[in-house]
């Protein structure tokens, strides 16, 4: 049971704070991209706008998001995130298969059970985790070989567009689009092309639905438990990150962070934190909750303040903004791996590491208990 | 190592509790025990069976409901029963309860013996619960493999005391299988020794075969030995199964199972299967009762157990008879009705919402004043507690289905109306229809889901037409269907502006639908600025779900055009607004390093000549008369000018324009004021105080005497912010009294004045004679006499504060501030924020000494009213405060320890940021 083996990532942790990569999407606008070029030739002859379904330039741009992924790196990552937000049967469904409700129909676990049988989507899930993934493993052990400091990669899996614990309809509150075994089903084939990809650890993020992440959770475990990871005792880490709204409970959900943190303490996550929605000032309360509940690591890269459509960037806080705030995150021992969500481009990262240099990192209890355990027992 | 010493060890060693979650977070504490209601359990209760049986689950919601009000701290949920697909009742019903935010809250307990039904059970969690259960029943490697998927899921797990040989009836039995147990979960399967519970088995006693009479002792025995013996492992129980054989005595049963638990709880038992609404207390069980039922629990005598029995029969018939009620508490039904709803709503509530809408329908007489009345008010409310993260999304969609029933029980009576009206000839309005649509380009509709759900439940018809709907498709489907909104979400920022496209398309296909904004990214802000100009009808954002129905309402409500005036005026001040750069703000670490720089020196703080409290009853108005400052009254007539040289203006001869007009005024009012003198017409009723005070950073505490030590009231003042250039400094009221470490005993005072004390009688009676002409005159004479008493009680505090009394100014001096020392007023520049009256109020007793309230809003009552601070220092001045930014708001917030939202709401005019959307340069 007790896993001897390390991963170096939790080596790194106890010595530092660890940097994570900023947003995919709102970088890749920067690039100024245009319908035919996320088409290219694969998707041709798709009937809707694939514009905003940025995973699948993993596929069709690999030379843009190779950059962004450099320039993360260069700007100071340890960790970059694969460009999977939205790569799982379900969530891609939605830009491939015609919505039953612009007929008058309804999506219900009928519907979905389609969406995960289907063959195409199960390729294209495919195609992107694993390409991306691969696109990652590139460039990270390219910067580490030139820096001479390990990267590593993350596999991100997304909250889904659907949620399950959240009825649509208004004269049944029983009532779920999707059902457990089908969400699980979508990221099992996700974490399945991530490991096969070359990833490092898997990410589960911007949690709104605990109970979608929990479904997450259980495809990884019988994810490893298939390829005989478990057995082997070389799980890969994995990382929770809940998105919650100003009263500190995940957005659809609505459960506290104490709570969930005992909801999911038992995958003995690497680390566990919150990221996107709120911004940094305004998830700083539930965040210190957060570290002061949790042994482990504790994550947080949120949004570059809070959505502002008036600003260039989409967010409100420039570089030095975040850096600023993070820096007083870390200066009150809440964080042992910072980076940013939306809004926040490589010079964001760039700034954010520069600030955390030589910062300590939260100290985490397991290694203190640890060493309280090994005095135990030379004793 | 003897049983008794372990014992002791345990107790000295660290607990660790068990910890599980719903919604929240759930902990044990030590020492307390954990009850788990049984009523949701088809064996614990036969009317939870009935219903299930008959598919009435939403029923069976509000029986999860009453054991949490009751004080479950877990749900245990069974659904093993013969006729009943466990699966399916056990998914269904989590479902649901995971709809209802109240039973949301704790964690469940998922019970079966069926495997299928609990991993059915665990897949509708989202929170941490428990399984029960789990046995060695069928061998290790099926045992591990279950331990493995509970694992897998995250939840503790309730383990019999069963294997191979079947259950343990016996002490010896029950701690061989549990210790097995336990060293293959903790070893083995890597679980968490605190998430293991055992059930070493409650089987019933008294029974009348002799091998069962000591089951209870049994029990008892085996929990001594587990918490001795298995570190951190917990105990529980089914209670009701001891008294088994009292079936249909509540009497006997009751006492049993409170003697039973007085005992397990002693023996360490954590958690037990109880029905929290009827349980005896230990302590108010009949003495003779108790013995007879101890003998048989603890197995005392060998004729316990006929003794007992014949007990029973001396009660039975009377058995009901003194058995606890079912706790309830109900006091919200004592409210009026208009409260009633409006609690039903918040509280998602909706056991007498059809008894409530019908009185308030009687009430109100038309069924959609209900609606747009009371109704809409509770979801205000509803809006209000969500906007400031008092409320969470699944509590929003619960008062939504609340609202629901209310408008279903109305419906029948206003298609009666409708059917009455359109008898007469009368045009009626249909159902409003609204077209719903995440734009192209964008998949995430969850929220628009959600804004469907409650919108429907308030009686519209929504045609959802999902994600990635094509702008032309929109537009099409709501002609087609006669929409009479259409609302448009997204959330990823290339939405904003496929919104703007499909406002610039209705604009040009000449629509006259409203249209509606909602969605992550958007802001009021963004709609007003970037969308509304394209489209000529009304655009309007809506922040969120709860939300959508007000607006909506007023929209399409008969006083719509008042509502659209209103909120094209707010939205065009937002466009002049956003047009002007946010104003900068430094950091309030950094303007707290600007502070007024004050020289504290013993000669500046005079020592008052009085402390305390002051109160002036009717005071003499000729002399608040002398006091007035009448430039004010002409600005309340209209007229512009500075007194006395507005009179001169024109001319004395000319009869037109505005010198004569304000010499007209002037003689009337004096010709009035003669009256209210005279007649003593107004009371002016005034209360002030000095008291011992020091400045500690921002605040100013206020002592109860010289000796300084115990804080009476604290003033909470804000800093100035703005970035001030040059040497100015970012001013704070708090600048202007002493520190506390200078040493210095400094003074605040405080006042509170009126004149209005018979305005409204006065102004009724012109008004009765229909002379609106002296009732407004009255008001502004009121308000100069209040302003006068303030100066003039400003005076004679310097005077007695000593520092005032060589002055010597005359009265027109006064009004021109020409003096030492300031009374700057809550609500005013220098600090803006009305809540602080409160603080005066309760350290000038103010309502008691002179008849002045403060209403919610923190307005004075009766008008014509003035309160204030007293500072003395040489260097006071008045100051505007001007914009602050988040850090400063959210630092007075922890000072005043209220919410940000609530902050923010009273000083939104100061704010550098937008609330709603948070834009803007919040901080620096």
């Amino acid at each position: 049971m007790a896993r001897v083996y390390r991963h170096p990532l939790e080596v790194l942790l106890e010595d530092r704070i660890a940097i994570l990569d900023g947003a995919m999407g709102t970088t890749i606008r920067t690039y100024g991209m245009q319908e035919a070029d996320i088409r290219a030739d694969r998707f041709q002859d798709a009937s809707k706008d694939l514009l905003n379904n940025g995973d699948l330039f993993s596929l069709t741009q690999p030379k843009m998001i190779g950059d962004i992924h450099r320039r993360f790196l260069e700007a100071g990552a340890d960790i970059i995130e694969t460009n999977t937000f939205g790569a799982t049967s379900i969530a891609q469904s939605e830009f491939f298969v015609e919505d039953p409700r612009e007929r008058g129909g309804r999506k219900d676990p009928a519907f979905y059970q389609k969406i995960i049988e289907d063959a195409s989507l199960q390729q294209l899930a495919w195609d992107i985790n694993e390409a991306s993934a691969r696109q990652c493993r590139e460039w990270a052990d390219r910067i580490a070989e030139d820096t001479g400091r390990a990267r590593y990669v993350a596999g991100s899996l997304g909250p889904l567009t659907v949620s399950l614990s959240n009825s649509p309809d208004a004269d049944d509150p029983g009532f779920r689009v999707v059902t457990f075994d089908q969400v699980k089903t979508a990221y099992a084939q996700q974490v399945r092309a991530l490991i096969a990809g070359g990833v490092d650890l898997l990410l589960v993020e911007t949690i709104f639905d605990s109970l979608n992440a929990k479904a997450a959770l259980v495809a990884i475990r019988e994810v490893f438990d298939e390829q005989g990871l478990s057995a082997a005792g070389k799980q890969l880490p994995i990382m929770i990150s809940a998105a919650v709204g100003r009263g500190g409970e995940t957005l659809i959900s609505a459960q506290t962070m104490e709570a969930f943190w005992n909801a999911v303490k038992h995958v003995k996550p690497l680390s566990v934190g919150l990221n996107c929605s709120l911004g940094p000032d305004l998830m700083h309360p539930f965040l210190s909750e957060l570290a002061e509940k949790a042994e482990v690591a504790i994550s947080c890269y949120p949004n570059a303040g809070l959505p502002n459509p008036l600003s260039p960037t989409g967010f409100d806080l420039g570089p030095e903004d975040m850096a600023r705030s993070l820096r007083g995150f870390a200066g009150e021992g809440l964080i042992n791996i910072a980076g940013g969500c939306c809004g926040n481009t490589p010079e964001h990262i760039a700034a954010i590491a520069k600030a955390l240099e030589g910062v300590h990192p939260r100290e985490l209890r397991e290694r203190t208990q640890r060493k309280a355990a090994e005095r135990e027992v030379s004793a | 190592m003897s049983s008794s010493v372990t014992a002791q060890t345990s107790h000295s060693r660290e607990f660790r509790p068990l910890r599980l979650s719903g919604s929240q977070p759930f902990t044990q504490q030590d020492g307390v025990f954990i009850m788990i209601g049984e009523r949701t359990n088809v064996a614990g209760s036969p009317k939870f069976a009935r219903l299930v049986k008959e598919g009435k689950f939403e029923e069976a919601v509000s029986i999860a409901q009453q054991q949490v009000e009751n004080g479950a701290n877990i749900l245990d949920i069974c659904m093993d029963e013969g006729m009943i697909d466990g699966v399916a009742a056990m998914t269904r019903y989590l479902q649901l309860l995971a709809s209802e935010p109240e039973v949301a809250k704790v964690p469940f307990m998922v019970d079966s013996s069926k495997w299928e039904v609990i991993e059915a059970g665990l897949k509708c969690l989202q929170g941490k619960g428990i399984v029960n259960s789990i046995s060695l029943k069928e061998g290790e490697q099926r045992f591990l493999q279950r331990a493995d998927s509970i694992l897998k899921y995250g939840a503790a797990a309730v383990v019999m005391a069963f294997d191979e040989q079947g259950q343990a009836a016996s002490y010896e039995e029950k701690i061989r299988i549990c210790e097995r147990a336990y060293r293959l979960l903790v070893e083995e399967s890597g679980f968490a020794p605190e998430d293991v519970v055992f059930d070493p088995n409650i089987l019933t006693v008294a029974t009348g075969m002799e091998e069962h009479n000591n089951y209870a002792v049994d029990f008892l025995n085996a929990t001594r030995w587990i918490k001795a013996n298995l570190p951190h492992a917990k105990v529980s129980g089914g209670v009701s199964n001891i008294s088994f054989s009292f079936r249909g005595n509540n009497k006997v049963r009751e006492a049993m199972h409170s003697a039973f638990l007085y005992h397990a709880i002693q023996a360490g038992m954590d958690m037990g299967i109880v029905n929290a609404g009827m349980l005896e207390v230990y302590e108010e069980i009949e003495p003779g009762l108790k013995e007879l039922v101890e003998d048989v629990l603890l197995n005392r005598r060998g004729d316990a157990t006929e003794r007992l029995v014949e007990y029973g029969e001396t009660l039975k018939g009377a058995a009901r008879i003194g058995s606890p009620e079912e706790k309830k508490t109900e006091q919200w039904r004592l409210g009026s009705v208009e409260e009633r709803l409006s609690h039903a709503l918040v509280k998602g509530i909706d056991s007498y919402i059809e008894e409530d809408t019908e009185e308030a329908r009687v009430k109100l007489g038309r069924p959609l004043l209900v609606i747009e009345g009371p109704l809409m008010a509770g979801m205000g409310v509803v809006g209000d507690l969500f906007g400031a993260g008092k409320m969470f999304l699944p509590q929003v969609v619960k008062s939504a289905r609340v609202m629901k029933k209310a408008v279903a029980y109305l419906t029948p009576y206003m298609e009666d109306e409708k059917r009455a009206l359109e008898a007469s000839g009368q045009v009626v309005k249909a159902q409003g229809k609204i077209v719903l649509a995440t734009v192209k380009g964008d998949v995430h509709d969850i929220g628009k889901n959600i804004v469907g759900v409650v919108l429907a439940c308030n009686n519209y018809e929504v045609i959802d037409l999902g994600v990635m709907v094509a702008c032309e498709k929109i537009l099409e489907r709501a002609r087609e269907v006669k929409a009479d909104i259409i609302g448009l979400s997204g959330l990823i920022t290339p939405s904003l502006d496929e919104m703007v496209h499909v406002a610039r398309e209705m604009e040009r296909l000449g629509f006259q639908t409203p249209l509606l904004i909602g969605g992550a990214t958007t802001s009021k802000a963004h709609t007003a600025i970037k969308i509304a100009p394209h489209y000529s009808r009304p655009v309007v954002h809506v922040l969120d779900a709860s939300r959508a129905v007000p607006v909506t309402t007023s929209l399409l409500s008969e006083s719509s055009p008042e509502f659209i005036r209103q909120h094209q005026t707010e939205y065009e001040a937002l466009r002049k607004r956003h047009a002007a750069p946010p104003q900068p703000v430094i950091s309030i670490e950094a303007a707290r390093e600007r502070r007024t720089p004050i020289v504290w020196r013993a000669e500046d703080i005079p020592a008052p000549e009085r402390l305390g409290v002051q109160v002036l009853k009717s005071f003499p108005l000729e002399t608040l008369r002398e006091y007035i400052d009448w430039t004010p009254f002409f600005h309340a007539w209209g007229l512009k000018g500075i007194y006395p040289r507005i009179l001169e203006q024109g001319g004395k001869g000319e009869e037109d324009g505005q010198g004569a007009e304000a010499r007209r005024i002037f003689a009337d009012g004096n010709r009035l004021l003669d009256r209210i003198v005279g007649e003593k017409l107004l009371t002016a009723n005034g209360v002030y105080g000095l008291f011992p005070a020091g400045a500690v950073g921002d605040d100013v505490e206020m002592y109860s005497d010289e000796q300084r030590r115990q804080v009476t009231e604290r003033f909470y003042f804000l800093r100035q912010q703005a970035n001030r250039e040059g040497s100015e400094p970012c001013r704070c009221l708090a600048d202007f009294i002493a520190p506390v470490p200078s040493g210095l005993g400094d003074h605040l005072g405080a006042f509170a004045v009126t004149s209005g004390i018979g305005l409204k009688e006065l102004c009724d009676g012109f008004r009765a004679d229909h002379d609106d002409y002296n009732a407004i005159m009255a008001e502004a004479l009121a308000d100069r006499l209040a302003e006068a008493f303030a100066e003039c009680l400003h005076k004679r505090v310097r005077e007695e504060w000593g520092y005032g009394r060589a002055e010597k100014l005359t009265p027109a001096e006064l009004i021109h501030e020409g003096y030492r020392g300031i009374r700057p007023a809550p609500g005013y520049p220098a600090c803006p924020d009305h809540t602080e009256k409160g603080t005066i109020w309760r350290l000038l007793d103010v309502e008691a000494n002179t008849g002045m309230k403060i209403t919610e809003s923190f307005a004075m009552w009766p008008g014509s009213s003035v309160s204030g601070l007293y500072f003395a220092h040489p260097e006071a001045r008045y100051f505007s405060l001007g914009k602050i930014g988040r850090d400063q708001v959210r630092d007075y917030a922890a000072r005043k320890q209220c919410s940000v939202a609530e902050v923010e709401r009273w000083l939104e005019p100061n704010l550098n940021y937008d609330r709603e959307t948070g834009s803007g340069n919040g901080n620096p």
